[in-house]
């Protein structure tokens, strides 16, 4: 999973020598909340986030107010280097998907800029594509059904019951694994991309696996009042 | 006592979904055989079943799917879309069977000629989008009987109740942005169970906005969350929408010993559902109500689901 699967690769950028205005109306044109900034070359310098913009532009409220206009009027002709973000932190198309959760996180940012080694723009990352590809690697673009399904806490026990569902000759959109919750098991959830879950649950309690009832084992884990 | 129609053709066991798949020919012969043995099937008034006229099925089918879907079957292929669609020979037939039996049931509702009628067809076909086959559903029967009553009978607004513990992905998307017929699911919540769709913010879209409700059950709940979200959901949105004809999508798979699902309706909240949906038809339209058989897949338990079922419609309890 790499940042150039997902990143937008249509390039939405300003250039440096660009006023605040003209920046906007870009932003606005092209629906994005981040606007990365190049030098006339195209490499990146800045990037400019809706949230700059709101902070340099005086407030809506005031719009009848005549100084509105004449105080807007001198932001929005300031280039748009004055009010963007320098040197911000990017990443590279082949920096993985995690990287962009962790920078994204570490740094509170809502988008990165994405540069090849020379320092030139090659697309953005932000969170959006972020949650879809959260969704395609959940599986739950596709039909299926989730499984719950409590197990102890021994290795192996993943691959018996990817052994299962194989065996039944369904694919699987995903499964994720939650540890700690209870103590001395772990809950899968494997997203099988089929209704047909009759025979595997039948087969997995066969196995000796616990089919959880999801809501039950949720309230059963919260604290308990004494 | 109701007059009830009941749609029944053997020719529905044709077809053949191969060894341990859950839509199975076994769903509907241990249906008709409890129905026999209880004498119930002597006092319904039954509906043959025939082949239902192209035009119907294209008012929601686009034709190349439906040739696709008849190649495929001639061909010999062993399934249509995906793995778990498995078809035969005869599956195509069979399901253009089904649909025109639907088309004579709620043509002897609106004749007079029976108060209600149920619909014991395979295949099912709440899943089937208007140009793929899924869920084990290749035609959406409820769809094409709604479109022939606004076409053929002029009802003008149509409510279309699914109580299958699934989701009908295909009945919502070919309905959601239609004002005219109110689509309403009960199901198991979509993050947990197939086919992942029916959220409660899905509501419609466009000019079909306020036109489609959602109540999603989360696994575990059974009876108490059913009696409430008809209630509170159902009950108050089908009283403002005022259908002039209720069609039911009628599936058995929440009950709390199916396994296809992790919804725990009992023997008795299935009675409710039943005596909820035919009392609001009576109340909104006139009892004018056909219940077309969906999922339900637990052979031990399905024959006493439905046959309460079909009491509930003809009066008997």
């Amino acid at each position: 999973m790499f940042v150039f699967n997902q990143m937008s690769k249509t390039l939405i950028h300003g250039e440096q020598a660009m006023t605040v205005g003209e920046a906007r109306d870009l932003m606005r044109e092209k629906r994005v909340n981040h606007l990365p900034i190049t030098d006339a070359a195209g490499k990146l310098v800045g990037i400019v986030s809706d949230r700059d913009m709101r902070s340099a532009l005086p407030s809506d409220l005031l719009n009848a107010d005549s100084s509105y206009r004449e105080e807007a009027a001198a932001v929005l002709h300031k280039p748009v280097s004055s009010i963007m973000t320098r040197n911000p932190v990017c990443v590279y198309p082949f920096n993985t998907f995690q990287d962009v959760l962790l920078l994204m996180q570490r740094h509170r940012v809502g988008a990165l800029p994405v540069v090849d080694e020379n320092g030139f723009l090659r697309g953005v990352v932000s969170g959006g594509d972020m949650l879809n590809a959260f969704i395609e690697v959940m599986g739950i673009d596709q039909p299926g059904t989730l499984l719950c399904i409590l197990a102890p806490n021994q290795q192996g026990q993943i691959k018996k019951i990817v052994d299962i569902i194989s065996d039944e000759g369904i694919s699987t959109g995903s499964i994720l694994v939650a540890r700690g919750l209870q103590k001395d098991k772990k809950a899968f959830f494997p997203y099988l991309l089929t209704n047909n879950v009759r025979q595997v649950k039948k087969k997995l309690m066969e196995h000796g696996f616990e089919m959880l009832e999801p809501v039950q084992w949720y309230l059963d884990q919260l604290p308990k009042k004494d | 006592m109701r007059r009830t129609g009941f749609l029944y053709d053997p020719r529905f066991l044709l077809h053949e979904t191969g060894e341990d798949h859950p839509e199975c020919p076994d769903r509907l012969r241990v249906i008709i055989a409890a129905m026999e043995q209880s004498g119930l099937m002597e006092q319904l008034v039954p509906i043959k079943a025939e082949k239902a006229k192209q035009r119907w099925i294209e008012a929601v089918h686009h034709i190349r799917y439906m040739l696709r879907f008849e190649e495929t079957c001639a061909f010999g292929m062993p399934s249509l879309d995906h793995d778990e669609n498995r078809i035969c020979y005869d599956t195509y037939d069979v399901a253009i069977l089904a649909v025109g039996g639907i088309l004579k049931a709620v043509d002897a509702v609106m004749a007079g000629e029976v108060d209600n009628a149920f619909c014991a067809v395979r295949p099912p076909g709440h899943h089937a989008e208007s140009d793929r086959a899924m869920g084990f559903c290749y035609l959406n029967n409820v769809a094409i009987a709604a479109r022939y009553l606004q076409e053929n009978w002029k009802i003008q607004r149509i409510g279309i109740i699914d109580f299958d513990v699934h989701h009908g992905n295909g009945t919502q998307h070919i309905f959601e942005q239609d004002p005219t017929v109110f689509y309403y699911s009960i199901h198991e919540h979509p993050s947990f169970a197939y086919p992942g769709t029916g959220r409660d913010f899905d509501i419609g879209i466009g000019e079909g906005e306020g036109f489609t409700k959602n109540s999603p059950v989360l696994p575990g709940r059974g009876d108490e969350e059913y009696r409430k979200r008809l209630t509170e959901e159902l009950l108050p949105a089908m009283s403002a929408f005022q259908p002039q004809f209720l069609l039911l999508s009628a599936g058995f798979d929440a009950h709390r010993q199916d396994l296809m699902s992790g919804v725990n309706l009992s023997t008795e909240g299935y009675d409710y559902v039943s005596r909820l949906l035919i009392d609001l038809g009576a109340q909104l339209c006139g009892g004018r109500l056909v219940s077309i058989l969906e999922g339900g897949y637990q052979l031990d338990i399905l024959p006493l689901l439905v046959t309460n079922h079909i009491k509930y419609l003809a009066g008997l309890r």
